[in-house]
């Protein structure tokens, strides 16, 4: 086989020679080329190996469709499975050839082929099945390591971005019919939006003669001035490079963009752009696939579709066969045939499965006048050739079998309209006796279809049906003559497979070319059942692979049809399903990795809290200091030891600024802040403040903060960091849809103020120097009482509270001033002793005084009750949200799990967060009988003042259990710690600490 | 005013911005303070705003009104007017000053360029000049607020150096 140059009359010219390295061979194509079209440029025949034998594979498409031509593209991190169909290759770019060991000439894994009786359908679900171990041990790890198609990609750091788009229309494919149509668009009141896969428009007039003028312009000349029109209106916006890859409800379109085809990957640009799509009308012009014929062999190198054939010629100006033969079984073929005649190479020999009487006249004179041999009538019997292409037998019209050498076969089995996106849209496609082939019926969203993606083969209607189509928009009626010398018809006969002579164990009829499924396959798969065409497909795999079965799967359906006896309308389809071809997850993610994974939210001292050597935690998408290190050698234990020791003994404080903020305020806010939560609020002075539960319908803690009365109508209630944002919609809900008749509103303050927590016996003397006007003695500010300060030009809320079991104030700034007040603490404090603490301290501390946190000692099966928090309950009040739920039988029954406090009985031991609390002294290594489990250890800390580890367990009626022994599990041994269970408070039970 | 950057067709500015959230049913009521304390009166329809060269006032939602001063403001007046507003036990007003952050984006490419980072729909047809919307850019809560020839984006202060971030990101990409 020898390729021709077609370079002057394509879309591809051969001014810019371009060097490309394949299997580590260095070649030459043009500007322009496909990684395919280079390479056929090249003669190279077998650029792969296939999935499942290994059996050597050609180029069979031009396009997306394609099933066998896969790479990996060693300069673009090693990214596999790239359509060689559709890549542009560029100077100095590396391609790999896929699933071969050690080349693509001599693979070992061929010796699948050689084995290939054995790998029926079926053949994975039926073969591994024991001996018991064999799956995880030795079954598993081989079949992983011999999936897949490439190699994975390097790692390496996207940039793909995302891209949003607000229009009216959409045109997918800028090919005939989508230049026709949105030529109707030009400079109206309509916001469109042309999405074109390639990268110059024209789609199929670029690569085939069929259209000779249009509006007696040569068709290059008319698709210039078409896309200088629109280019001018500014209403049009053109995408090249851009596949639609998926339509979801609402005409929301995906379409992909490859900003780097035919260049190297930019370091500072995007290499993908996934464009999200809003649009009122959908236009598919997205054109139609070709689809192949099975028969025995016809997959081997030199073998192709023949539209794609024509392609090579026009698109990318190479001939990759001078003396091909062309097999089909309609008159698509034509243009083929006199585009090969013209250009002075003549066809070997043209098989025609049709009876001479229905080929059209044209194609019969010029197979007459250019001496081509001619079998009309016949079919391909099936292809021999040593890893290519060298003998084809042809069953003639007598049903003899004669030979033909060649090197190339051009095959066409019909063409399918391109309907992938339009069922992705729901809509409802139709078989069609005349073209054999489903068409679009009933579009479900606002979709229009066009051309031949709407099953119209016929040049001469295209007009037509776009005035009728897009006669919904006030827009002028198109008046353009088309020339066209092809056939009217398609005038297709229905051809799904060819019987083969030659039986061997070898050759093989395929219907799934890239994941290696056989027509035998399928009668296989039916005869065991599986006839319903969702189990056939997955019980042979056929149609899933990449391209799903592009150029097949409606093959498949038509020789089960045949196997079932059945019209293929009633056999049905596979669905077609997102995306159209494969996405990168790099597209998928767009920004949303590394440094923008997830937003971050920082406080207004968090540059303070960075020159210290804080170590962050992340609590929601904050993030809040850990613990602080003194120098780089101290760890975590010891940071926070070192933080609670200190903050016992001296100060600390802490960056609290994260916690949810709620202010309310209304005529009828007491009532509502009395329904909202379980504690009384209508005797509570104005200017104190309350630790407060909040409840879900069911009973249970849904979230706890502190609420601050300034007066009856005015509130502000604090959240836990996490728990802001829900409780905030939940309350707004509540007043909106529950308690429409109650004046309150709502506001989140949660940024407003900068939050300080300062605790520690020394505390109280740090708050004098810092605010020296407020007298903060036992008697004028109270525990859990709070006082507005003037400072500055605005005004900070002193509360009086603390988490810690010391001595301690909360402070609510501007963030404005947080960090010089802040940093203010430090000038005052320092010689007091201040130190700053974070929040796995803060963990400790409450943990020793026995106070607990929503979501780590509650779980959302937690009631008050549970938590001997039964004082926090107004019992007098009429209602509150979870009310009714804690009398339910359930709630309030004996035996619920209830929190305690745990110590080992011989305190140097550590108790472990999460290990179940039980009652026995040690857990057999293999569980033959379920072990008595009693609750687990929620919370656990080495106490540095206690010096020992004090904990906490949610275990059943804990309440009976005080001063009983049990046992706690431990993760590295069976053997369990002794523990006694006592009341969950461990310092300071009399509070002298706290109301000092 | 800090600039972010400053590139043909895109421009961004930082702003340093007062902000007042107003809740409240008693609509002349309200009308009244506001507009003794700066002269405008709130706007009646959700999602539209009325502005001058000192002051924009937005109707998120039936109930919830934002008053944002464009220029250096005494921050006691500010608090001022929260107060005269809380003075209405039926009207809840808070101070957004300093927890919110203040982005002013103009030039001819601001749409393309905004779109890289929300979904929202831009197009003058759409969001005409002087309305405002509540919506996802760049994955967090932000208001956007179209004034002539150019928008103010508001989010929450603690979202700032992200923000900064993504903006400055897109901008490069």
């Amino acid at each position: 086989m020898t390729a021709l140059n077609n370079n002057n009359n394509s879309r591809v010219t051969d001014s810019n020679k371009v060097s490309f390295i394949f299997d580590g061979k260095k070649y030459f194509g043009f500007d322009g080329d496909t990684v395919a079209s280079a390479l056929l440029r090249n003669n190279i025949k077998i650029v792969g190996r296939s999935f499942k034998y290994h059996r050597p594979r050609g180029i069979y498409t031009c396009g997306i469709e394609e099933p066998n031509a896969l790479v990996q593209i060693l300069s673009e991190n090693d990214e596999p499975n790239t359509r060689a169909t559709v890549k542009k290759i560029y100077s100095g770019i590396k391609i790999l050839s896929q699933n071969r060991w050690p080349s693509l000439e001599n693979d070992f894994g061929y010796i699948n082929n050689l084995l290939s009786p054995l790998f029926s359908a079926g053949f994975y679900y039926k073969t591994f099945m024991g001996p018991k171990g064999f799956w995880k041990n030795i079954y598993e790890p081989l079949i992983r390591r011999s999936a897949g198609l490439g190699k994975p990609p390097k790692e390496f750091k996207s940039k793909s971005i995302h891209h949003h788009h607000n229009v009216d229309i959409v045109i997918v494919g800028a090919g005939l019919n989508g230049l026709l149509a949105a030529s109707k668009f030009i400079d109206t009141d309509y916001d469109v939006l042309i999405l074109e896969q390639d990268n110059i428009l024209g789609g199929s007039l670029n690569s085939s003669q069929k259209i000779k003028t249009i509006d007696n312009l040569d068709t290059r000349a008319w698709i210039k001035k078409t896309e200088d029109l629109i280019k001018k209106s500014k209403n049009i916006k053109i995408l090249k490079n851009t596949l639609a890859t998926s339509y979801n409800q609402i005409n929301h379109i995906i379409a992909l963009e490859d900003n780097s085809v035919g260049k190297p990957l930019a370091s500072h640009k995007p290499e993908l752009i996934l464009h999200k799509i809003r649009t009122k009308h959908t236009i598919l012009s997205n054109g139609h696939i070709e689809r192949l014929i099975s028969f025995r062999n016809n997959d081997l190198p030199g073998i192709m579709l023949a539209g794609s054939f024509e392609k090579y010629i026009f698109r990318y100006g190479v001939i990759p066969e001078a003396e091909p033969i062309i097999f089909t079984n309609n008159s698509s073929t034509f243009s083929l045939l006199k585009s090969l005649v013209d250009l002075g190479c003549k066809p070997k020999a043209y098989i025609d499965a049709r009876d001479e009487s229905s080929i059209e006249k044209g194609t019969k004179n010029i197979l007459e006048k250019n001496k081509i041999p001619f079998y009309f009538g016949s079919e391909v019997e099936g292809c021999d050739g040593n890893k290519k292409l060298e003998t084809i037998s042809i069953r003639n019209k007598e049903k003899k079998i004669e030979k033909v050498s060649g090197s190339m076969l051009c095959i066409s089995g019909g063409l399918n309209p391109d309907v992938h996106l339009f069922t992705q849209s729901k809509g409802l496609i139709k078989w069609d006796e005349k073209y054999l082939t489903f068409k679009p019926e009933t579009a479900f969203q606002n979709t229009i279809t066009l051309g031949s993606a709407n099953g119209n083969f016929n040049f001469k209607r295209v007009i037509e049906e776009i005035n009728e189509k897009l006669s919904l928009f006030k827009i002028n009626e198109l008046k353009i003559d088309l020339e066209s010398d092809c056939p009217e018809d398609l005038n297709i006969i229905e051809l799904w497979e060819t019987n083969n002579e030659k039986k061997s164990f070898w050759s093989k009829s395929f219907i799934d070319i890239q994941n290696d499924v056989t027509t035998k396959d399928l009668h296989q798969a039916v005869s065991e059942g599986f006839d319903r065409i969702e189990h056939l497909k997955r019980f042979t795999t056929n149609s899933m692979g990449t391209d799903q079965g592009k150029i097949s799967s409606i093959n498949s359906l038509g020789i089960v049809s045949k196997i079932l006896k059945k019209n293929i309308s009633e056999v049905g389809t596979t669905i077609y399903r997102p995306p159209y071809a494969p996405l990168s997850f790099s597209a998928i993610a767009g920004r949303s990795t590394y440094e923008f994974y997830d937003p971050t939210r920082k406080t207004s001292i968090h540059s303070w809290h960075v020159k210290n050597r804080a170590i962050f935690e992340d609590v929601g998408q904050w993030k809040r200091p850990w613990y602080f290190k003194k120098n780089d050698k101290e760890t975590m234990y010891e940071a926070v030891q070192r933080e609670s020791k200190e903050l016992r003994n001296a100060a600390g404080i802490l960056d609290g600024s994260t916690l949810g903020k709620i202010e309310i305020k209304g005529k009828d806010a007491l009532e509502f802040v009395n329904l909202i939560y379980t504690n009384a609020f209508t005797k509570m002075k104005p200017m104190t403040a309350r630790y407060a539960l909040m409840l879900g319908e069911d009973g249970m803690i849904k979230d706890d903060g502190i609420v601050c009365k300034i007066n009856d109508q005015h509130f502000i209630v604090t959240t836990t960091t996490g728990g802001a944002a829900k409780v905030l919609s939940d309350m707004e809900e509540y007043a909106q849809t529950e308690w429409p008749h109650l004046n309150v509103y709502l506001n989140s303050i949660t940024e407003q103020f900068s939050t300080f927590n300062i605790s520690g016996p020394k505390s109280r003397a740090i708050m004098r120097k810092v605010f020296s006007d407020v007298d903060f003695s036992n008697d004028k500010f109270p525990f859990m009482s709070f006082k507005k300060v003037n400072y500055l030009d605005t005004e900070v809320r002193i509360l009086r509270a603390s988490f810690t079991g010391e001595l301690g104030y909360e402070i609510y700034v501007t963030p404005k001033y947080g960090l010089e007040l802040w940093e203010k603490f430090f000038r005052y404090g320092e010689n007091l002793g201040l130190i700053p603490y974070g929040t796995e301290t803060m963990h400790l501390l409450r943990a020793e005084k026995g106070y607990i946190v929503v979501g780590q000692d509650t779980d959302g099966t937690v009631t008050p009750l549970d938590l001997n928090l039964n004082w926090m309950i107004g019992k007098n009040k009429k209602d509150f949200i979870g009310k009714r739920s804690l009398s339910r039988s359930d709630t309030s029954r004996k035996g619920r799990k209830q929190l305690v406090g745990i110590l080992a009985v011989d305190r140097s031991k550590i108790i472990e967060e999460g290990q179940h609390v039980v009652e026995s002294s040690s857990i057999p290594s293999k569980i033959k009988f379920p072990v008595k489990y009693l609750g687990h250890i929620t919370s656990s800390y080495h106490s540095p003042t206690l010096n020992h580890y004090v904990a906490m367990a949610m275990i059943e009626g804990g309440n009976n259990l005080i001063g009983k022994k049990f046992y706690v599990t431990q993760n590295q041994s069976s053997e369990n710690i002794s523990v006694e269970i006592v009341k969950p408070v461990f310092l300071d039970p009399e509070n002298k600490r706290l109301l000092s | 005013m800090k600039e972010i950057f400053s590139i043909s067709g895109i421009d961004i500015f930082q702003r340093d911005f007062n902000q007042i959230m107003i809740r409240g049913n008693e609509h002349e009521q309200l009308n009244q303070i506001i507009n003794t304390g700066v002269s405008l009166n709130l706007p009646n329809e959700n999602l539209k705003i009325v502005s001058n060269d000192n002051i924009l006032i937005a109707k998120h939602s039936f109930d919830q009104w934002n008053l944002i001063y464009f220029n250096d403001q005494n921050y006691r007046d500010v608090l001022k007017l929260v107060s005269n507003l809380n003075s209405n036990n039926q009207v809840l007003a808070s101070d957004y000053s300093y927890g919110q952050v203040y982005f002013d984006i103009s030039g001819e490419k601001k749409n393309y360029y905004l779109n890289k980072l929300t979904h929202f729909d831009l197009r003058l047809k759409k969001f005409p000049v002087n309305t405002m919307a509540q919506t996802l850019i760049a994955r967090i809560d932000c208001s956007i607020y179209h004034l002539k020839e150019k928008y103010i984006i508001t989010c929450n202060k603690s979202f700032e150096d992200y923000f900064t971030q993504r903006l400055a990101d897109s901008i490069n990409l």
